[in-house]
């Protein structure tokens, strides 16, 4: 699904990211870890076009996607998530949710003119959509609410139903459960399981938690200091000695 | 008499400046586009429609026409560099437009007669109406205009191209990431607004019958910003009423010149002052201005 080939992304004389090459597998869950400052988030900014890379190749469905700016990249079926939720302070829940609904009408002047009834029959089925991920996600008795309100966590979970509405076919998620209490956590990992296995979409996920890798990742990759140190399953990272030092020298 | 004719003249006036501040609000309170060149589409509006007529002889509908579009094709212009301009540098750039506009219709004598103005702009449908009641006849036109574009624009801001043009004033990068091509829903929207504001610039013409650059200078921008400053941003109704209240000022206060005893000079500059005072007491106390921007319900 998506493939990266030496990537490399350079701040100044920093390397935030060396030669880094990965793969994320059709309908698979795959994590990324590392310790703070580790280009886990660059990564996902070079991938979906925020930041231009210095080197490398990002190929998505076999489709060379590097140098595109983000929206071109979204329309294709990678989308992301931000590590600090973005919500709109002046929109409220719903219109948050009906914001990302894919292809919609009346999304220029002159639909929204001229096409009223068809674009009012496609809203109500957005609409519907986005009440029935609200319901799953907890945040049904806020969907009249502005999002700048919401908490840390519920912005975190509004932004998952975001991207749902989408449909994308592959997800970056930029730490999704930080900030999240403990029972929604799993619930919300659960979710992301399901749907995993009943749309087989891909899921690309930044996480702290190693219980949360553990539990849902079929792959993890370590990136240290822009370089990657390690990958393998769940079980054999957690044994592999350069990731524990790297992250117990870090803390 | 004399006291009816002003407030026809007033309401007209205030008419008129609500077209320009809903179009600004467009702008500023729905896309987030801090545009300080809006008399540009006002100027354009001007010149466009009233030298069609004077100098072409073009009927008049087909002279507000071009002179929307022409105010639109403006607008996009204005729009490209948002592209790469951060909304404050592109603030910048607007203020600049704005006089680009002005001075080309100064010193391009040959179009526009420079600073003599464009004189002799006929009356619409003059020989149909009664001359005493030419003016209600006008303010009755300007009235049905707001009234359109009052719904015209109300359908935009409510359909999904309106929600992305919010999450574009709010969250930039989010839309980007949501897959909406933010330059162009910026595009769009530069063009909707100069359409608007080329409205109220021929609709400004055809009822002064005079124009000249005096009329387009940067000061009109503020007057109008000062507008959606006191009446609110993200809603039309609030542009209408700071409308009411800045015009209700600007031009009653001129009038009054013959009462107070100060020079016509202090005059002008006072009333400039107090409409700065009142913009920074509605940033301090109430910087939504007197109507909030109203929450999108559904259930």
């Amino acid at each position: 699904m998506l493939t990266i080939k030496n990537l490399e992304k350079r701040f100044g004389s920093l390397r935030a990211l060396d030669d880094v090459s990965l793969e994320v597998e059709d309908d698979s869950i795959v994590g990324l870890i590392g310790p703070n400052g580790s280009g886990k988030t660059t990564l996902f900014n070079v991938v979906s076009g925020f930041y231009e890379k210095d080197g490398g190749e990002v190929y998505f469905k076999g489709e060379r996607i590097d140098g595109l700016p983000p929206n071109k990249i979204a329309k294709k079926g990678l989308c992301r998530t931000f590590q600090v939720s973005k919500a709109p302070e002046k929109m409220t829940v719903l219109e948050n949710m009906l914001l990302a609904a894919k292809r919609q009408l009346g999304e220029n002047p002159f639909s929204a003119l001229f096409m009223r009834p068809r674009v009012q029959k496609s809203e109500k089925a957005n609409l519907d959509m986005a009440l029935e991920l609200l319901d799953m996600l907890q945040l049904s008795q806020l969907k009249n609410d502005y999002a700048g309100d919401l908490s840390g966590g519920q912005k975190k979970l509004l932004s998952l139903g975001r991207v749902f509405m989408l449909k994308p076919d592959m997800i970056l998620l930029d730490e999704p459960t930080a900030g999240v209490n403990p029972t929604l956590r799993v619930q919300l990992m659960e979710a992301i399981r399901q749907l995993q296995k009943m749309e087989r979409k891909a899921f690309f996920i930044i996480e702290h938690s190693m219980k949360v890798i553990s539990n849902i990742c079929d792959k993890v990759y370590v990136l240290n200091f822009g370089k990657k140190i390690a990958e393998g399953t769940p079980e054999e990272i957690q044994q592999n000695e350069q990731v524990l030092e790297a992250y117990l020298s870090g803390a | 008499m004399p006291i009816i004719n002003f407030i026809i003249y007033l309401l007209t006036m205030i008419g008129i400046y609500s077209l320009l501040a809903m179009s600004l609000n467009f702008q500023v309170g729905f896309t987030g586009l801090i545009n300080f060149g809006q008399v540009a589409f006002f100027c354009i509006g001007a010149y466009t429609s009233s030298l069609l007529v004077v100098n072409a002889g073009v009927p008049v509908v087909v002279a507000f026409l071009v002179a929307m579009a022409l105010s639109g094709i403006f607008g996009y212009i204005m729009s490209i560099p948002t592209k790469s301009l951060k909304s404050d540098y592109w603030a910048i750039a607007t203020l600049a437009s704005g006089e680009i506009v002005r001075l080309v219709a100064l010193n391009e004598a040959w179009l526009t007669a420079g600073p003599f103005g464009v004189m002799g702009i006929p009356q619409i449908l003059k020989d149909l109406i009664p001359k005493d009641a030419y003016p209600v006849f006008y303010l009755l036109f300007v009235i049905a205009c707001i009234i359109m574009v009052y719904i015209f624009l109300s359908m935009l801001t409510n359909s999904p191209f309106g929600r992305n043009l919010k999450a574009i004033r709010d969250e930039e990068e989010l839309c980007l990431s949501l897959g909406k091509d933010t330059q162009k829903l910026k595009l769009q929207a530069m063009i909707v607004a100069g359409t608007v504001g080329g409205l109220a610039g021929s609709l400004f013409a055809f009822y002064i019958q005079f124009i000249s650059p005096e009329n387009f200078k940067p000061i009109e921008t503020f007057l109008m910003w000062a507008m959606i400053i006191v009446g609110g941003r993200g809603n039309f109704k609030g542009a209408i009423i700071g409308a009411v209240v800045i015009q209700l000022f600007n031009v009653s206060t001129r009038f009054l010149g013959n009462y107070v005893p100060l020079g016509s000079d202090s005059m002008a500059a006072l009333r400039m002052t107090i409409i700065g005072v009142l913009i920074i007491l509605f940033l301090l106390f109430r910087p939504e201005g007197l109507i909030k921007e109203k929450k999108k319900v559904y259930d």
